[in-house]
C-alpha cells in the first residue's frame, strides 16, 4: 500500500507537457548531430556484468542495478553507454570504415549510494568519434559539444584537462592525488614536484610547467588551446578526479548555466573488447537542456 | 559568491575568520533577527545547521562554506577542503560504559562513519542512530558503546564513561564546491588565499597570490593533518 502513490527513489514519469518538451529538445539535438554526420546506434537496456568487470571500478559497479537473470547470469541495467558501445562495436568494425561518428540515446540508471545523491534515471544522448586518435578529433568533439550548448542554453563554457598530466605526477608520488583532491599542498610531496603541484593548486601553472612530466599530453593541449576560443574552452590543469575510469587523454565538462555534459578520450577501451581503436566522446543529460 | 556558515558551535569563530580576512560579514544586530540570508560586500551569507553545510556546498546551492570534518565525512561530501581552520578542533571517539562490555551496539549521530569504522575493523555490531545526547545511550545501557565528538572530555567524565579508541581527528575546514571551483576559479582561489593568510600566516602552502594576499615564502610547512579522502571517490 505504501508504494501505491509513489515511485522508487530517483525515477518519475513525464506527463504530457514534460514529455513533449523532452521530445522537442531530443529532436533538435539529433538534428545537430546528424548535420555533423553522426549516425545512430541502439544499445540494449541490460547487459552481462562480466565483460565489463575488469575495466569498471568497484565503486562504479555499485552504482548500477544488478540482478541475476533467468539463466543464472549476473546482469546490470545500463548505467554508462560508452563501454557498451565499445563492446558492441569492437567485434563488428572494419579498419577501412574508421573513423566512425556515432550517437546513441536512451536512459541510464545510476544508484548513487550517498545521502546527498539519489538514484537517478537519466535520459542521455551521447556522441563518439571512434578510430581517430588525432588532436583534430579532440577539437572536433569539443567544438561539437559547444555547438550543442549554443543550440539550447546559450553560451557554453567547457573546462578541460588531460588525465595523463596528473597521472604522470601521481606516478612520481601518490601524495599528489591527495593534494589535488583537497586542493591543499601537504607536507608529503617530494621536493622535486612540490613546486609544480603548488603552482597547479594556485592556478598559476602553464602547459610549459607540466610539459616535463607529460610531454605528449602537453603538446596536445597546446594544439587544442591554440585552436579554440579561450573564453569558451578553459584549460584547468589541476582538474582531477580520483576515479579516472577508462579515460586516457583529454577529459572535459560542458556547462551552460549548469553542468550539461561530460566527455573525454579513451584510447584503451576498445582493445579490451578485442579490437584496438582510439575514441573520444561526450554525453549530455537531455533534461538539463532548455 | 554564496558562503554557508554553520550555526551553533562554529558560527562566531567562522565569521571571525572571514572578518579578519577582510570580508564584510553580517553584524551581530543582523544575526539577532530571524533572517538566514544576508547580502554583505558582494557576498551572500547563508546560515544553516552545521550538518547541512556539506549538503549546500555539494549541490552547488552555496559556493563554499565552513564545515567540520565529522559532517564532511558523514555526508561523503566531495567538495575540496583546501584549508583546515585553527579552532574548534576535537576528536571523534569510541566511548563505552566502564568494564568494557563487548561491542554489540553503537549509538551515534554519525551512522555512516560508525559503519566505516566497524567495517575497517571487521567488527559486526548494530548501529543505533540518535539525534543528540548520545552518551546517555551508554549510561542507560541502550547500547554497549557510543561514537561521539569529544572536546574537553567533561561529558564523558561526568557520566563515568571510558574513552576506548580514536575514530578520527576532527577539525573545521573551508570547503569549496567542485563546480564553484571550476566555474568561479579566480574568486574561489582568492577566497582560499585570504582565509589562508588569516589561519596560516606562517604557511606558504598552496601560496595563492590572488587578491593581493602575499604569502611568505618561508620554510617548508608542517603537515596540516590527515588529508582524509574517505568517501571522496564519488564523481560529480
Amino acid at each position: 500500500m505504501a508504494t501505491k502513490l509513489r515511485y522508487p527513489t530517483g525515477v518519475r514519469a513525464l506527463l504530457v507537457e514534460e514529455a513533449a518538451r523532452r521530445r522537442r529538445i531530443e529532436t533538435r539535438f539529433i538534428d545537430v548531430l546528424e548535420r555533423a554526420r553522426f549516425a545512430e546506434v541502439v544499445l540494449p537496456i541490460i547487459d552481462y556484468v562480466e565483460p565489463y568487470a575488469e575495466l569498471v571500478a568497484p565503486e562504479a559497479n555499485r552504482r548500477s542495478y544488478r540482478f541475476v537473470d533467468r539463466e543464472g547470469d549476473l546482469v546490470a541495467i545500463r548505467s554508462d553507454f560508452t563501454p557498451m558501445l565499445a563492446r558492441a562495436l569492437a567485434p563488428a568494425m572494419r579498419p577501412d570504415e574508421l573513423p566512425l561518428r556515432l550517437f546513441y540515446r536512451g536512459d541510464v540508471i545510476r544508484c548513487e549510494a550517498s545521502r546527498l545523491g539519489t538514484n537517478r534515471e537519466l535520459f542521455q544522448i551521447g556522441a563518439e568519434i571512434v578510430g581517430d586518435a588525432s588532436v583534430d578529433a579532440d577539437i572536433e568533439a569539443l567544438r561539437l559539444a559547444a555547438d550543442l550548448v549554443r543550440e539550447f542554453n546559450g553560451r557554453p563554457t567547457i573546462i578541460y584537462n588531460d588525465v595523463s598530466i596528473v597521472s604522470s605526477l601521481i606516478a612520481r608520488s601518490p601524495a599528489v592525488a591527495g593534494a589535488l583532491a583537497s586542493k591543499r599542498a601537504n607536507g608529503e610531496l617530494p621536493d622535486d614536484i612540490r613546486p609544480t603541484v603548488k603552482k597547479l593548486i594556485a592556478g598559476e601553472a602553464t602547459i610549459d610547467d607540466v610539459a616535463p612530466f607529460a610531454p605528449e599530453a602537453a603538446a596536445r593541449l597546446k594544439a587544442i588551446a591554440g585552436a579554440l576560443d579561450p573564453d569558451e574552452f578553459v584549460l584547468h590543469l589541476d582538474d582531477f578526479e580520483e576515479a579516472v575510469g577508462y579515460y586516457t587523454g583529454i577529459r572535459f565538462r560542458v556547462y551552460g548555466k549548469n553542468l550539461l555534459a561530460r566527455g573525454g578520450r579513451y584510447d584503451g577501451l576498445y582493445e579490451r573488447f578485442g579490437t584496438a581503436a582510439p575514441a573520444i566522446g561526450f554525453t549530455f543529460n537531455v533534461d538539463d537542456l532548455e | 559568491m554564496r558562503l554557508a556558515i554553520p550555526k551553533g558551535r562554529l558560527q562566531d569563530r567562522a565569521l571571525g575568520v572571514f572578518a579578519a580576512a577582510g570580508f564584510d560579514v553580517p553584524s551581530e544586530a543582523d544575526l539577532k533577527t530571524r533572517k538566514l540570508v544576508f547580502q554583505r560586500g558582494g557576498i551572500e551569507w547563508i546560515f544553516v545547521k552545521d550538518c547541512d553545510v556539506p549538503v549546500y556546498v555539494e549541490h552547488g546551492a552555496a559556493d563554499a562554506g565552513i564545515a567540520g570534518l565529522d559532517q564532511i565525512l558523514e555526508h561523503e561530501c566531495t567538495a575540496y577542503q583546501p584549508l583546515e581552520l585553527d579552532f574548534g578542533r576535537c576528536r571523534m571517539m569510541l566511548i563505552a560504559a566502564p568494564g568494557a562490555p563487548p561491542l554489540t551496539k553503537i549509538a551515534t549521530k554519525y551512522p555512516r562513519i560508525a559503519r566505516q569504522f566497524l567495517d575497517a575493523r571487521g567488527v559486526h555490531a548494530e548501529i543505533v542512530p540518535l539525534g543528540g545526547s548520545v552518551e546517555l545511550a551508554a549510561v542507560l545501557e541502550l547500547t554497549s558503546h557510543v561514537i561521539d565528538l569529544v572536546e574537553t572530555g567533561e561529558t564523558v567524565r561526568v557520566h563515568k564513561l571510558v574513552m576506548q579508541e580514536l575514530v578520527a581527528e576532527i577539525s573545521p575546514r573551508l570547503i569549496v564546491g567542485k563546480s564553484a571551483y571550476r566555474r568561479k576559479s579566480k574568486q574561489m582561489r582568492e577566497l582560499i588565499a585570504r582565509v589562508e593568510a588569516v589561519c596560516h600566516p606562517e604557511r606558504r602552502e598552496g601560496a595563492v597570490r590572488a587578491g593581493g594576499a602575499q604569502i611568505d615564502d618561508g620554510a617548508p610547512p608542517a603537515h596540516t593533518g590527515p588529508a582524509l579522502t574517505l568517501g571522496m571517490t564519488k564523481e560529480r
